[in-house]
């Protein structure tokens, strides 16, 4: 055979080398994108990240039937990976095995691993086939994927394990004195179907097999660059480089710096984009689960995170294939693929980014678009401009007199951070209010009612008052930066002022800004939202609260916020403070809920901005909340509270929101 | 002895209201320092009608400019007559503050090089000067000034000065326009009377909201019989009940709607939401009609009823129509 | 087109005001400034008119101190060319001594069309631009609602009581825009860097003699506390007579 092994390793060597080639090609191409943080901090967490949700798969098994099927094939490509280099090894030198070099128990668990995964692989891969093209599942479907891509790489990967039994089975028939059938059980009761054949033929069918089997695994090796099928190459790098898990980290906000002259205002077009947010186009599988929990999406808005990431692909292809670039200037990635209608529908409750089992960061490339529209040429709807001049005019995006902030106190006796400074006093806590807990007459209840029981608590705080201004978000995820860092300095002069340490807030927002994005400005706080706050209150008993042992029980559903929940990690504290407020209270929880938490649809600057296009996603939520049965809703965010309120109002006005403040002070012992 | 002066504004061939409140306080005026009231009112041919009821009002004098081309406003010749009489013999002289006076009585100041008081609410003659008061910052701060031109040019806010009878003798006289009163570089090609098929919510005086509390588009019916019982009033609406679809979207009033400050703001089933409130918050009046006392509308509201919206509106409007009627 | 803007700096509007301790002006504490409503319809206008062309060039003018300068530049980060301020350090209110000073500037700049907002939305006597018109010797056209060209003519709606009218002037022209014709641009991060470059002249005012002067600014009577006059239709005759008696509306 050894013309045959000097032309296979002809073949080898080129495809490797065409390989290689076009791995170079596409670095090439990620380096169009600008350079990104350090992507090599913090080790001991990206190498937790890409065992669990890399190698173990854990954010795949998410999807209770798909999760199993694509482990099978995961873990099968991963472990038959290691009999196809012994394959191709032994295609270079005649004869060649990893049998000598191991214990014979050893290469007998590797050789039957290879038969047994190979089927459960040729398995996994009929039900995929059966879920694309017979049961047509939802999420697999879509405008912008690539249907053929699939059907093909399922096809060519039953090739390659068909192949692979063919030569072992035929290699078995060819010479049955050397066949091992403990080995490789599934091949031996191949090589049992065909033992009618002659050696003399099974020799040419193995040999064509084996040829068969070579040349489709270098194909497909070099099909993986052309395909979505590069995850394959991509996806554990990108995993390991992501930045999308850690609590506190999933929702930050890239750092823009605004001093010296900018070109380039967020993104326009992918030479705008970091080569991470490339990466994350590169290591796109298309499995469209993002797209299916994206609340825009479902309730029929035009976004789909997944587009968002197909469509960066495809530009940077179509850019960078072009050999004069000017023919391709004009189609950029913001307008030319990705429309203003579809970034504006986004909330930016990062249930995208919690799903993508390969840490794609979806929601950062929307935010870059969003900071070109707004910062480079004021594109935004237009009833966005009254939060915006309000912001800058009042620090509030509300026109409310800045005077009339920390009028809910009135009567309370509490003092402000000004006043406490003026008697030389500091507190324990500064109280951090917000903009809708201070204006907003609903949410203004459930100012007071946490107010009361950190007094009935003893705990001694103060507010900011009139200092106090809108910590920016709004302005942030809209894309206003330049707003954005204006009220935040403002805010964390304010605060340095005071020499504040510690903050509590009963808003998730507030509590995500000040806590985790403040200090890429300078500010470093410690920040607690309302929920722990109280929990550990009522933990150490401080909390005079009368805890009813009979009575009405009530049904409680827990709508989880998502900028504490999914941003946060904060899902427990505010059922714990249910439960120990009200310890005969039923609390159910909805079908999505904590990590796969609907969003209310307030974020993202959404709450300032009209819904136009399909079914509310506050009215999706309420009724998903109203399906459980409850007979209360509790909330743990004024978005929330609002938007649940109105909906909530909308379908049954006998069940009430409540925020779970409410909850507790209604407990307080006169 | 110097005169005061006072323009009789006119539309389309008819009196306005504004140029009896001009009379009147050019009246009370003459009354306190002496001196004769003449009128100017310009027109087409045939305007010199109104001349008695200018007397009524206090006129001593009524000087008639009559020609076609003053059919529609003439900004130019008129500015250029007044001027050309006011050049002596006048301490004071007095206009409206309405959409046509604000266009003329600076053009006369500005030629006869003197500033003027405008939009005046009050006035008092002492000496050589005028003291008047004029709101300012959206009418959060009410500024007192001093006029010490000859003669003081003062236009007041409509509805400053309530027209008073005081029969004099009006003696007419036609004079004729400085210049070519056809020679005007602007000119008025139409005026057009009552324009368009609503009240805009920014121009209405009175605006009737609707909420949720109206339970249903239908109802919003109500509605539209309390404003259509007002006469000047037009209808609104809260961004829950346009995004459920019963109202356009032009119709909303609110953060991401119209900003309003009509004289009369009617909220019927409106709970307050900040939202909605930052829209209408500036308006003179509020009325709040809402079965929630505990509502935050009732906060905002100068009057209020606590109450169902669709009993209490009918009753409203059968009201307000008798009102209406009697006055 | 080459069009000059005059813009007045003004404070935040929607704030409750103090009045300062020299009793003729607000306390500043606290407030933030901005481009006066109409002036800005005005800017916005004047930049349509500019960009419609594809040609011309807007100027802004402001009359006042140094701080008139944040306000100027504000104008050009949404797209005028170049600003000039009229330096006066001292507040005039004196609507003729004012526009004499903007009349001297403008009359040396070849404009072919000169915009006011209507009135400036503190003061509010609506008079400066018109008298400006005068000291030129331009016909103006005022509070207009909709403006088109034609012919060398400048065609205009003015919204009037419940009516309007149709009016039209020769050009070059000064006109005094109202609300309705145009929303004003939000400038973009982009607009607000390149401004930082674009010219901006100071000169003295030539302020004339002033017979106008603001004695005191006070705050109007407080808006009384409302109240709930009564439940159910019952309490209509009462809502009623107070609706004619007390708050004179019907």
């Amino acid at each position: 055979m050894s013309d045959g092994h000097v032309l296979f390793t002809i073949i080898f060597v080129c495809a490797l080398g065409f390989f290689a080639a076009n791995i170079q090609r596409l670095i090439g191409e990620l380096q169009l994108g600008h350079t990104d943080d350090s992507r090599w901090n913090d080790l001991p967490t990206r190498f937790g990240n890409f065992l669990r949700i890399g190698i173990f798969q854990e954010k795949i098994f998410r999807d209770s039937i798909a999760g199993p099927m694509h482990a099978a094939i995961f873990w099968g490509f991963g472990i038959l990976t290691l009999g196809t280099i012994e394959f191709l090894i032994g295609g270079v030198i005649p004869g060649f095995s990893f049998q000598p070099f191991f214990l014979a128990p050893v290469y007998a668990f590797f050789a039957l691993n290879q038969d047994v995964w190979a089927a459960l692989v040729i398995a996994a891969v009929g039900m995929a086939l059966f879920r694309r093209l017979t049961k047509r599942v939802k999420r697999l479907q879509g405008a912008e994927t690539h249907p053929n891509d699939p059907l093909l790489i399922l096809s060519w990967i039953a090739s390659l394990m068909i192949t692979m039994f063919a030569y072992e089975a035929f290699e078995m028939v060819a010479h049955p004195d050397t066949m091992t059938p403990m080995l490789r059980p599934i091949s031996f009761g191949v090589a049992m179907a065909f033992s009618w054949m002659s050696p003399s033929a099974a020799t040419v069918a193995h040999d064509l097999a084996w040829w068969a089997h070579g040349l489709l695994v270098l194909g497909f090796l070099n099909y993986l660059p052309y395909s979505k099928h590069l995850h394959v190459v991509a996806s554990l790098p990108n995993v390991f480089l992501s930045n999308t898990s850690g609590p506190g980290q999933k929702g930050v906000m890239k750092p823009m710096d605004l001093e010296g002259d900018l070109e380039v205002f967020g993104a326009k077009d992918v030479t705008d984009l970091s080569w991470k947010s490339l990466l994350d186009g590169f290591a796109c599988t298309e499995c469209g689960r993002c797209t299916s929990v994206c609340p825009a999406h479902t309730t029929g808005k035009l976004l789909s995170p997944r587009k968002i990431m197909i469509n960066v692909r495809e530009r940077l292809e179509s850019y960078a294939h072009a050999a004069d670039k000017s023919t391709v200037a004009d189609r950029t990635l913001l307008d030319g693929y990705i429309t203003e209608e579809e970034l504006w529908s986004c909330t930016s409750c990062g249930a995208c980014v919690q799903e993508c089992p390969v840490s794609i960061d979806q929601l950062s490339v929307i935010m870059e678009l969003r900071r070109n529209l707004v910062l480079g040429e004021s594109r935004f709807p237009a009833e966005v401009m009254p939060a915006f001049e309000s912001m800058e005019q009042r620090g509030s995006p509300w026109a409310f007199d800045p005077g009339d902030r920390g009028k809910w106190a009135e009567g309370m006796n509490i003092p402000t951070m000004a006043e406490m400074a003026e008697r030389g006093e500091r507190p324990e806590v500064l109280y951090w209010v917000g903009c809708m807990g201070s204006f907003d007459d609903r949410a203004k209840k459930t100012t007071v009612a946490f107010a009361q029981i950190m007094q009935a608590s003893g705990v001694k705080f103060a507010i900011l008052g009139q200092e106090e201004k809108c910590n920016g978000d709004p302005a942030r995820r809209m894309g206003n930066e330049y707003l954005y860092q204006m009220l935040a300095k403002d805010n964390i002069e304010t605060l340095d002022k005071y020499g504040v340490r510690t903050i509590v807030t009963a808003c998730p927002h507030c509590f995500h800004q000040i806590g985790n994005e403040f200090p890429q400005l300078g500010g470093n706080y410690d920040v607690v939202h309302h929920s722990t706050f109280i929990e550990s209150l009522l933990e150490q008993g401080r909390v005079p609260i009368v805890q009813e042992l009979h009575g009405p029980v009530r049904t409680f559903t827990y709508h989880d916020s998502c900028y504490l929940g999914r941003y946060n990690d904060v899902y427990d504290a505010p059922r714990e403070t249910l439960r120990r407020a009200l310890p005969v209270m039923n609390l159910v929880e909805m079908p999505r809920s904590k990590d796969k938490g609907l969003c209310c649809g307030a974020g993202g600057g959404r709450m300032f901005m009209e819904e136009t296009v399909g079914k509310r996603i506050n009215v999706e939520r309420a009724e998903e909340a109203l399906a459980t049965g409850a007979d209360a809703i509790a909330v743990a965010c004024p978005f929330c509270m609002t938007m649940m309120a109105d909906s909530v109002k909308s379908r049954n006005a006998n069940v009430e929101v409540y925020d779970i403040a409410e909850v507790v002070a209604g407990q307080l012992r006169a | 002895m110097s005169n005061i002066f006072a323009f009789a504004e006119t539309r389309g061939g008819e009196l306005r209201r504004a140029a009896l409140e001009a009379v009147t306080a050019a009246r009370q005026t003459a009354d306190q320092v002496g001196g004769e009231v003449r009128v100017l009112i310009a027109g087409a041919p045939g305007i010199a009608v109104h001349a008695a009821k200018l007397a009524a009002h206090g006129a001593d004098m009524v000087l008639v400019v009559e020609h076609e081309a003053f059919t529609h406003y003439n900004p130019e010749a008129l500015a250029a007559t007044l001027a050309a009489g006011l050049a002596s013999n006048y301490r004071a002289a007095f206009f409206s503050a309405s959409a046509q006076g604000k266009d003329l009585a600076p053009r006369v100041a500005a030629k006869l090089k003197v500033a003027l008081a405008s939009d005046v609410t009050e006035f008092a003659f002492s000496g050589d000067a005028v003291v008047a008061k004029h709101p300012g910052y959206t009418g959060k701060i009410v500024q007192t000034l001093t006029l010490k031109a000859t003669p003081a040019i003062i236009s007041l806010r409509p509805g400053a000065v309530l027209p008073k009878e005081s029969p004099k003798a009006g003696t007419v006289q036609n004079i004729p326009s400085a210049g070519d009163p056809a020679a005007s570089r602007v000119v008025v090609t139409d005026t057009v009377v009552g324009g368009g098929a609503k009240l805009d919510l920014g121009e209405a005086p009175v605006i009737i909201s609707g909420g949720r509390g109206l339970k249903e588009a239908a109802n919003f019916a109500l509605v539209e019989d309390l404003a259509a019982a007002f006469g000047n009033a037009a209808v609104g609406a809260t961004r829950a009940v346009t995004d459920e679809g019963w109202r356009p979207h032009s119709d909303q009033i609110g953060q991401t709607g119209r900003l309003v400050s009509p004289d009369l703001y009617v909220a019927c089933g409106i709970s307050g939401a900040i939202q909605h409130l930052a829209g209408m918050r500036t308006s003179k009046t509020i009325v709040a009609i809402n079965k929630d006392k505990e509502a935050p509308i009732f906060k905002i509201a100068d009057y209020g009823i606590v109450g169902d919206v669709l009993e209490i509106l009918p009753v409203l409007t059968a009201a307000v129509k008798t009102a209406k009627q009697g006055a | 087109m080459k069009i000059a803007v005059c813009i007045k700096r003004v404070p935040d509007m929607d704030v409750r005001f103090k009045i300062g301790a020299n009793g003729t002006s607000v306390d500043e504490a606290g407030l933030k400034f901005d481009i006066s409503d109409f002036d800005g319809y005005a800017v916005e206008a004047a930049l349509q008119i500019k960009e419609k062309a594809n040609a011309g060039e807007v100027v802004v003018i402001s009359l006042g101190a140094d701080n008139v300068q944040e306000t100027l530049r504000k104008a050009m980060s949404m797209g005028a060319d170049r600003a000039v301020q009229l330096k006066h350090d001292a507040p005039v209110f004196d609507s003729f001594a004012i526009a004499t000073a903007l009349a001297a500037e403008i009359s040396t700049g070849g404009y072919d069309l000169v915009m006011f907002g209507r009135m400036s939305i503190d003061t509010a006597n609506q008079a400066t631009g018109t008298m400006v018109a005068e000291l030129l010797g331009l016909p103006i056209l005022t509070a207009i609602s909709k403006l088109d060209f034609d012919g060398g003519k400048a065609k205009a709606r003015r919204e009037l009581e419940g009516s309007y009218e149709l009016i039209e002037c020769p050009l070059p022209a000064v006109v005094t825009i109202d609300e309705g014709i145009a929303r004003p641009r939000y400038p973009s991060l982009k607009g607000i860097m390149a401004a930082k470059k674009k010219p901006l002249e100071t000169k003295p005012a030539q302020v004339g003699e002033q017979s106008y002067t603001l004695d005191k600014m006070e705050l109007p009577a407080e808006r009384a506390a409302g109240r709930i006059v009564g439940e159910g239709k019952d309490a209509v005759p009462e809502l009623v007579r107070l609706l004619k008696e007390e708050a004179k509306v019907l």
